[in-house]
């Protein structure tokens, strides 16, 4: 079986080298600079907004925290994709639409559904999961700026969404995929992080304006004397970790689901061993996967 | 689909909107908020060719926020010190009220002016400029492909949802049933979705996607010298009305 693989790879190496175009040539270490001048420029931009703004009221007269809020995490976030960007494979790049389009249709049937949550990270994970954290980065970046141009307040959340990316996608190289009841795990954890980035630019852009659920939490908070801030964290705190736990688990549902095939064939999935076991027939959410120690790498080129 | 009357490249219109957004929090006075909203958002949503869109879309999407920023700013502000109804465990006060007003004129504003720009706007001429001024390829195809894929998307779900439904999928206000449906619908949507990209992948592999080579693209440069320099001017006055604003006015 493993000479087969080998033949394989080499067969694809042989292609790569005669019969397309050489690869995109970015030298590495500028994108190095890129990626962490952003994830910097961001996590700056929090700790700015959290340890120096508490004090004042959000966004009196004259404050900033507004403007460096959309800069800080929307600037960060391009650089983030600029410094990833090139060195995605065609495959990676390729899904990156569909995670898009699959976060984007998702929080609408989630509404249409009547679903107290968003899933609005469906994609982001899923591509995070099969093409690994720099995928699932840049898909978190560019849903919300895509996402932006039909409703503008999902832009200064694209910080929010990077750390999602990269969060599910190290969750996955980790192994926390190989078993179903890792995954809400990961979740749960991604959540608190990701409740915590968005908790600034609720309160710094949109005075923590949301959904009506987000908003009934916000006031029982304010209603107990929370500065703005404290609020809207903790808001976020209990809707993103619970949000993220659901779509971890539904990402997990899916994946398992999909034919082997499909799932093996992209190389960060193979190479990190992402995904261990054999579907059972059925998989249900109550039903907990069988493992199976055998890796899939090979099979492939069984049928 | 009636044609826009076009005034300016999509680049130039955008990067107009988002400098504007900049100058709205960069002022942060409900004043100017206010009257760039019916000074600049307003008559061009007006001209755009798109009024009766644009009012909708922002109707929907700023409506709700505004009442939410009342509702909550205007009786929940524990900062407020001037309180004019007092109903127990919420207060309405004039802080509040004020902050709710600020709050509210600026996210007005943040969305008027992005929803002008993007609901007037021909996406394929913007993918065309951005092919003709070189940014990156793979991020020109990941904004076409995820645009194009949107709709399609939410249609086939659509088509799912209706599939397994006619095939016994009850939906009830259980939780559980939700989480199962979504799962169920989410399930084939992506096998279906990935065997497509995975073609595709294969497709822009052969036509020489990953290639160095500057892209070709089969539409006309809409672009001219002119916007591309006005884009520049105004980029550099905005950066340099900021820096006056917060470090020359107050010295």
């Amino acid at each position: 079986m493993r000479s087969h693989v080998e033949a394989l790879m080499y067969v694809r190496t042989a292609v790569n080298s005669s019969l397309t175009l050489p690869p995109e040539t970015a030298a590495p270490s500028s994108r190095r600079v890129l990626l962490i001048a952003g994830a910097l420029i961001i996590a700056a931009t929090y700790l700015y907004l959290v340890l120096v703004q508490p004090t004042e009221i959000a966004g009196g007269p004259g404050s900033p925290a507004g403007l460096i809020t959309l800069l800080g995490f929307l600037g960060g976030g391009a650089l983030l994709v600029a410094g990833i960007l090139p060195g995605l494979t065609t495959q990676a790049v390729v899904l990156m639409p569909l995670g898009i389009a699959l976060n984007i249709s998702f929080g609408q049937l989630a509404g249409s559904l009547g679903l107290p949550i968003y899933v609005d990270a469906v994609g982001t994970v899923l591509v995070a999961v099969l093409a690994g954290p720099a995928a699932g980065a840049a898909t978190g970046v560019l849903s919300n700026a895509i996402w932006g141009l039909f409703n503008p307040f999902a832009l200064p959340f694209a910080a929010g969404a990077a750390t999602i990316g990269v969060l599910a996608g190290i969750a996955a190289r980790w192994g926390m995929f190989r078993r179903i009841y890792l995954a809400p795990i990961a979740g749960l954890l991604t959540g608190v992080v990701g409740g915590l980035l968005a908790a600034p630019v609720a309160a710094f852009m949109f005075g923590a304006a949301g959904t009506v659920g987000t908003n009934a939490i916000v006031a029982a908070f304010r209603a107990m004397g929370d500065t703005l801030i404290v609020a809207a964290t903790k808001q976020g705190l209990t809707s993103d970790t619970i949000d993220k736990l659901i779509v971890f688990t539904v990402v997990a549902l899916i994946v398992y689901a999909l034919p082997r095939r499909t799932r093996n064939a992209f190389a960060f999935v193979r190479r990190h061993r992402v995904l261990l076991g054999q579907p059972s027939p059925k998989p249900t959410a109550g039903e907990p996967l069988r493992p199976e120690r055998i890796p899939d790498e090979g099979r492939a080129g069984e049928k | 689909m009636r044609v826009r009357r076009r005034i300016f490249n999509p680049l130039t219109e955008l990067t107009l909107a988002a400098l504007f957004v900049v100058l709205v929090l960069v002022i942060n006075n409900w004043r100017f908020s206010l009257a760039v909203l019916l000074l600049v958002v307003f008559p061009a949503a007006v001209t755009s060719g798109r009024a009766g869109r644009i009012a909708v879309v922002f109707g929907v999407l700023v409506g709700p926020m505004l009442l939410f920023l009342l509702l909550l700013h205007g009786l929940f502000f524990p900062e407020g010190a001037t309180v004019l109804l007092d109903l127990g465990i919420a207060a309405v006060t004039a802080e509040g009220l004020l902050f709710a007003l600020s709050m509210g004129t600026r996210i007005a504003a943040f969305a008027g002016l992005l929803l002008t720009a993007v609901l007037s706007m021909d996406v394929s001429e913007l993918l065309a400029t951005l092919t003709h001024r070189r940014w990156n390829r793979k991020l020109v195809f990941v904004l076409g492909a995820a645009l194009g894929l949107a709709p399609l998307v939410s249609e086939r779900a659509t088509e799912i949802m209706k599939a397994q439904r006619a095939r016994g999928l009850v939906v009830t206000r259980n939780p559980l049933s939700k989480l199962r449906a979504l799962v169920m619908v989410g399930r084939p949507l992506i096998a279906g979705l990935l065997i497509d990209a995975g073609d595709r992948s294969r497709t822009l592999e052969a036509r020489g996607f990953a290639g160095t080579v500057p892209r070709t693209s089969y539409r006309a440069d809409t672009d001219t010298t002119v916007q591309r320099t006005v884009r520049w001017v105004m980029l550099a006055a905005v950066v340099v009305f900021s820096i006056w604003w917060y470090i020359g006015r107050a010295g």
